[in-house]
């Protein structure tokens, strides 16, 4: 056999209550690949907290404190300050959220940890709306799908909140997107932002078959799909915040191939489609506009 | 698997909700109604190689850097990589799934580096003894006759091969010129073949004449017959054996034997064949003006594509849609010929379209020499009466080259017509194989399902547009000023460059794929496979997906 | 060494003497000087602790939660819509047994905006599973610190201590300082095995089937039931120690009173002024600080009053639609006991100063009424 693409260790177990084709769980293994066992993890209500199997047992072979729903970033400050204070200072704290968790309820204390610059990863894995609870709209919903909450006659008209621009804003060292459909890329990124101080976010997209209504075994694909057709531009932000750098050194795929594999989508026109698409194109030039602007401020790394 | 904890009592439990055990007692098996297992295809190159190399296997092998590995690959169904790698018309790349995304893998050029790579590497061919009591007469030193002495020599059979020539290699020798095959490389081919076991060489020595097919099948425990053809077709019209006008074969005999050749100022070739390119080309190197006239349109031409467009490239003009009709001579010397306009009529047996000769319209070429290259016939009257023929061929009853005596077989150019190299690799290797078969009582070899995959089982996604990697050649220019090696092999990079573009079309590269994107974590890396650990795999299928080749098929649970 | 501090001082000087690792807080009225002296102490480096200032009180507990979580000792300070915000994470200290002490300076809840003190705030946290103090001078007040570390290090959950605002939180007392060397003999550096430890991997708080999550609570009321006797021992070790005790409760003058007030906070000094002079006028009369409110001494409240005649409990809260909280908790802890009168009084909301003169109404009210116990007795409402 070949050298393994990835870590061979693993640090999540078979038997985890996830779904069919679940993004987080991927998300999940391959973080952990990359950071190893001395992990702490901090997980608020997310589907993790379920997957992770009930009391008890768990899926996941690195210490876990599961937490209050809007509490990952505070709680993973104040273990990660603890750890310190007990001479523990190589364990990496992640906090391990879901969209909701991040983008919604969990956003206050993300913004206080990110301010403080705490010694932290936070990561969030988004699915793009409360699964846990049965699928409902978040601000990480992309606009034009079905939820319980956005039925098909009143699907969601807000756009998915600029989580990374907004985390630009705090001045933290690392931000970065990933996807579950690049494994290694993800992987990297997750070990560059092991060896940096300070307040690292990682946005993970990771499909839910269930949610999106969407066979699983495309899971991975729609993911992929994801980044190529540039609704979720692979991109990190160094320098903190200031220097954008964004993948594209990849083959585009439509928006509509991707809009029209999900059942979330099913009820658009082929107009909404197109409005879709177009916002897709601003959004993703507007990242690059970022990226060249980027060069344009002095004294960054070039 | 760990247990799953149950607390009788609270006195058992930690003081807070904190995990004690894994979750691995959870058997998410249970959740699964459709099922992945691993089921590798056959890649279509391969199904489209005659001799049916095991092309993904040596371009894998090639990838993993395991050279040697990847050149006993071959060998086990070509004993003449070096040369395949140079002359074949790769069918393979024609099935290559590669094509339908950006371009077929350049095998024949990965082939020819290996090939090569084995000859630079003797010690790499295992020598075997004569360990059988069966001995094997082959009758015919090209690629049928060399194929099945090689394999048979393998098992241990002594063979002795009788040729008809001074030299070995038959059409590969006085066939195809050396800007395609060099004779020292043809020599040192042949040599590792006769080196590979117990096979005794007889030149010199004419089927009929100096031995007969009696003598052969009393002597020996079976015969291979691979005489191949040797007799020009004739064009069958008047005027056709004066002066000026010769068989195509004979030109390329001298050429190849290395005399000095003066085809005259203007050539005209008659023919589409490979045998007419290599006659246009070789009198372009003699400084000739050369027309290749063709009955019927370049889609049409049966010679290698690329070579058609080397000759082109290397000044040769082309003329279609005319036959030959009349034979001009001017004081006994040729001086033009008068060619019937055609065109194309209705498809005939081969689906090619017929050519018909338009009424009234002719033209005249002037010429100092006129090749034919029509095809050849084979010369059957040594056999004749002793072995079923048709068709001036010998008839075999399968693909196995069983004539009608138990005895006696027979593959190439004199069962199949006209065919190619690689064909009669893989005719003289099955006779080998069912040579063997009769030794050992083993009976008919089995056939087994052959499922392949396409384009539409390959996951794109995870492959980047790439072009073909082309071998360096030496300009045109350069190259019909003589008779140097026109198209030289890969060096290593560009060989890796190359292999790694590679689909692996339905059989596993260990791309780790599965194994990386299952969910479940079910999916185990052993030291040479992967396996899937059903007691947790909740049957989301992801693996199918995401298997880049189509490695992993399904079905339903409970049926 | 003897200062003269504000009560919130007291709270810090605790802090400091406590060894504490981690502390996290917001900033509120009337709680400010707790976090303004502890950021000195911290930057001074009097305190080898880390300060995280969160952006809010919910952050401030979660924080404190996750230190604990790695096994440190941990503290946080608020008051009223700050300990409200704390609402969800108190209960979650209590489901993962972590020995957090948080000092709550009792303020009024809004609206209309107050921030002078009464006890609905912490009283409303009444049943979340933390154990509760209330202090009275800025002397017990810095003790009581001190004690709730060892306390809820050896029971496995989190103290809230309580003290008024102003009356108490601005108050300027002379208080015997302590040392964190004088106090290591009494309350070693915290360690637990049950820790967030890439050593040794556990997963905290994840789904407890109905299965398992009926013991774990039924384990916290049996370590809120053990608390009792804990909080008594760990009182009298600190009385070893340093020489000063407070007890469950601090029964004043009662012996052979015909009549007891029941009282919390800085009332009960109010109320101990107005016992002695009424004591004076021949009254038989005495008074009961309820310092440990949870767990309720049931058994030392009603070993006090089952010798009166009358019982008044003054209560600085209401819960709306029943009686003040301690009137209840006194109530429950005499039922079916005895056949006293106990009667209720609802006084000081929002910061009312209790003056000797209202204590005087009420005991003047509890010892004249015949049968007052049905209704509830507002003191000083403008009718």
């Amino acid at each position: 056999m070949k050298p393994a693409k990835m870590p061979t260790e693993e640090f999540m177990t078979s038997g985890h209550l996830a779904c069919q084709g679940c993004g987080a769980t991927q998300a999940m293994r391959f973080a952990l690949k990359a950071l190893g066992p001395k992990t702490a993890l901090v997980i608020p209500a997310c589907c993790w907290s379920v997957i992770d199997g009930p009391f008890p047992h768990t899926s996941l072979k690195v210490p876990i404190f599961h937490t209050a729903f809007e509490a990952a970033a505070s709680t993973a400050s104040g273990l990660k300050a603890g750890l310190e204070m007990r001479g523990d200072t190589e364990t990496i704290v992640l906090a391990w959220a879901g969209d909701g968790g991040t983008f919604d309820i969990g956003i206050q204390a993300l913004s206080g940890a990110a301010e403080r610059n705490e010694n932290i990863i936070y990561c969030c894995y988004d699915n793009e709306a409360y699964m846990n609870t049965g699928i409902q709209r978040s601000s990480a919903t992309p606009v034009g799908a079905w939820t319980t909450t956005t039925p098909t006659a009143h699907y969601k008209k807000r756009p998915k909140k600029k989580m990374i621009d907004i985390m630009a804003a705090h001045s933290i060292p690392y931000i970065a997107t990933a996807s579950v459909a690049f494994p290694q890329d993800l992987i990297a990124k997750f070990r560059k932002a092991r060896q940096i101080q300070g307040t690292r976010f990682i946005h993970i997209f990771a499909p839910c078959p269930t949610g999106w209504k969407l066979a699983p075994e495309l899971s991975v694909s729609m993911a992929s799909q994801a980044v190529t057709s540039r609704i979720f531009p692979l991109l990190e932000v160094t320098e903190n915040g200031l220097k954008w750098n964004v993948w594209k050194d990849f083959e585009p795929t439509p928006v509509q191939d991707y809009i029209k594999a999900q059942g979330r989508f099913r009820h658009l026109s082929d107009e909404e489609v197109a409005g879709i698409e177009k916002d897709v194109e601003r959004n993703w030039q507007e990242v690059l506009a970022r990226e060249k602007l980027s060069a344009t401020i002095p004294g960054l790394d070039p | 698997m760990s247990e799953k904890i149950v607390f009788k009592s609270y006195r058992e439990m930690p003081i807070c909700a904190m995990s004690v055990a894994d979750m691995t007692w959870n058997l998410t098996g249970s959740w699964r109604n459709v099922r992945p297992y691993y089921d590798f295809k056959i890649s279509p190159c391969r199904l489209g190689c005659p001799t049916t190399e095991d092309i993904q296997k040596y371009i894998y092998l090639v990838t993993e850097k395991h050279y040697e590995e990847a050149w006993r690959t071959i060998i086990e169904t070509n004993p003449m990589p070096s040369i395949t790698g140079r002359v074949c018309f790769h069918p393979c790349m024609d099935k290559c799934t590669r094509k339908d995304f950006d371009q077929a893998i350049n095998i024949p050029a990965i082939e020819r580096a290996l090939g090569d790579t084995g000859l630079a590497n003797p010690d790499w061919m295992a020598k075997a003894s004569a360990s059988k009591k069966q001995k094997v007469a082959v009758v015919g030193a090209g690629p049928a006759g060399l194929s099945c002495a090689f394999y048979l020599a393998r098992q241990g059979y002594s063979v002795t091969v009788y040729e008809v020539d001074r030299a070995l290699g038959g059409v590969l020798r006085w066939g195809i010129p050396e800007y395609r095959l060099q004779n020292d490389l043809l020599d040192e081919v042949i040599q590792s073949i006769l080196e590979s076991g117990p096979i005794t060489v007889k030149t010199g020595t004419t089927l009929g004449k100096d031995v007969g097919l009696e003598e052969l099948e009393d002597t020996y425990d079976a015969v291979f017959l691979g005489i191949g053809l040797t007799t020009s077709q004739r064009l069958g019209i008047d005027g056709e054996d004066g002066a000026g006008v010769d068989p195509g074969l004979e030109f390329l005999r001298k050429v190849n034997g290395g005399e000095k050749v003066d085809p005259g100022k203007r050539v005209a070739v008659v023919g589409g064949g490979n045998t007419a390119m290599d006659v246009a080309r070789c009198a372009r190197r003699a400084g000739s003006e050369v027309t290749v006239v063709y009955r019927r349109t370049m889609n049409e031409m049966p010679a290698i594509r690329d070579e058609i467009e080397e000759a082109e490239r290397e000044g040769v003009h082309f003329h279609f849609l005319a036959a030959p009709k009349e034979i001009v001579r001017n004081g006994g010397k040729l001086a033009s010929i008068i060619f019937q306009e055609m065109k194309l009529g209705e498809p005939d047996e081969s689906g090619r379209r017929r050519p018909v000769p338009i009424e009234g319209k002719t033209f005249t070429l002037e010429v100092d020499r006129l090749f034919t290259a029509i095809g050849e016939k084979a010369d059957l009257g040594c056999i004749e009466g002793l072995v079923d023929c048709k068709w001036n061929l010998i008839t075999t009853a399968d693909e196995y080259g069983r004539t009608s005596r138990e005895k006696i077989f027979a593959g190439g150019d004199v069962v199949t017509g006209a065919a190619s190299v690689v064909e009669a690799i893989a005719a003289g290797r099955k006779a080998a194989e069912r040579i063997c078969r009769l030794f050992t009582g083993d009976g008919e070899p089995e056939s087994g399902e052959q499922r392949t995959i396409g384009i539409e089982d390959i996951n794109t996604a995870y492959f980047e547009r790439s072009k073909r990697t082309l071998v360096p050649r030496i300009p045109p220019e350069e190259a019909v000023a003589g008779f140097e090696e026109i198209y030289r092999g890969f060096d290593k990079e560009l060989l890796h460059r190359e292999a790694d573009r590679c689909f692996s079309c339905g059989v596993c590269n260990y791309c780790d794929n599965c194994w990386i994107f299952c969910p479940d974590v079910a999916i185990l890396r052993k030291t040479d496979e992967y396996v899937i650990n059903y007691d947790y795999c909740k049957g989301c299928l992801v693996c199918v997906t995401e298997c880049p080749r189509s490695c992993i098929s399904t079905r339903e649970e409970g049926k | 060494m003897k200062k003269v501090i504000m009560g919130n001082h007291a709270v810090s000087y605790g802090v400091r003497a406590s060894d504490v690792k981690v502390i996290s807080a917001y900033p509120i009225t009337p709680q400010t000087q707790v976090v303004e002296l502890l950021s000195e102490m911290c930057a001074d480096g009097e305190i080898d602790a880390k300060f995280i200032k969160v952006e809010s009180e919910h952050s401030a507990l979660t924080a404190v939660v996750g230190a604990s979580a790695a096994g440190v000792r941990s503290f946080t300070a608020t008051s009223a819509q700050g300990l409200l915000l704390m609402h969800e994470i108190l209960h979650w200290a209590v489901g993962a047994r972590l020995p957090i002490v948080l000092a709550n300076i009792n303020r009024a809840v809004g609206p209309p905006w107050s921030i002078w003190t009464d006890q609905n705030d912490s009283l409303s946290q009444r049943d979340v599973g933390w154990l509760q103090i209330y202090c009275e001078s800025n002397q017990e007040t810095q003790d009581t610190i001190v004690q709730a570390f060892k306390i809820a290090e050896t029971v496995k959950l989190p103290v809230m201590l309580v003290l008024d605002a102003f009356f108490l939180s601005h108050t300027f007392e002379i208080v015997d300082i302590l040392e964190a060397e004088q106090v290591r003999p009494f309350l070693p550096p915290y360690s637990t095995e049950v820790r967030v430890d890439v050593e040794d991997s556990h997963s905290f708080g994840n789904l407890a089937s109905p299965d398992g999550y009926f013991e774990l609570r039924y384990m916290i009321q049996k370590a809120m039931e053990q608390s009792r006797e804990v909080v008594k021992e760990v009182d009298r070790e600190f009385g070893e120690h340093f020489g000063r005790s407070y007890g469950l409760i601090q029964p004043y003058r009662c012996d052979d009173a015909e009549t007891i007030l029941v009282t919390s906070g800085t009332v009960a000094s109010t109320t101990r002024a107005v016992i002695d002079q009424m004591r004076d006028e021949g009254i038989k009369i005495g008074s009961l600080k309820i310092r440990v409110f949870r767990p309720f001494p049931f058994e030392e409240v009603f070993e006090v009053l089952s010798g009166a005649k009358k019982v008044a409990v003054i209560d600085r809260n209401i819960s709306f639609g029943h009686h003040g909280i301690f009137f209840q908790e006194v109530k429950s802890a005499l039922y079916g006991r005895t056949d006293i009168p106990i009667i209720g009084f609802i006084t000081g909301i929002g910061g009312r100063d209790v003056t000797p003169t209202v204590i005087r109404e009420i005991a003047d009210k509890a010892m004249g009424d015949e049968s007052p116990e049905r209704e509830i007795n507002w003191i000083g409402v403008k009718r």
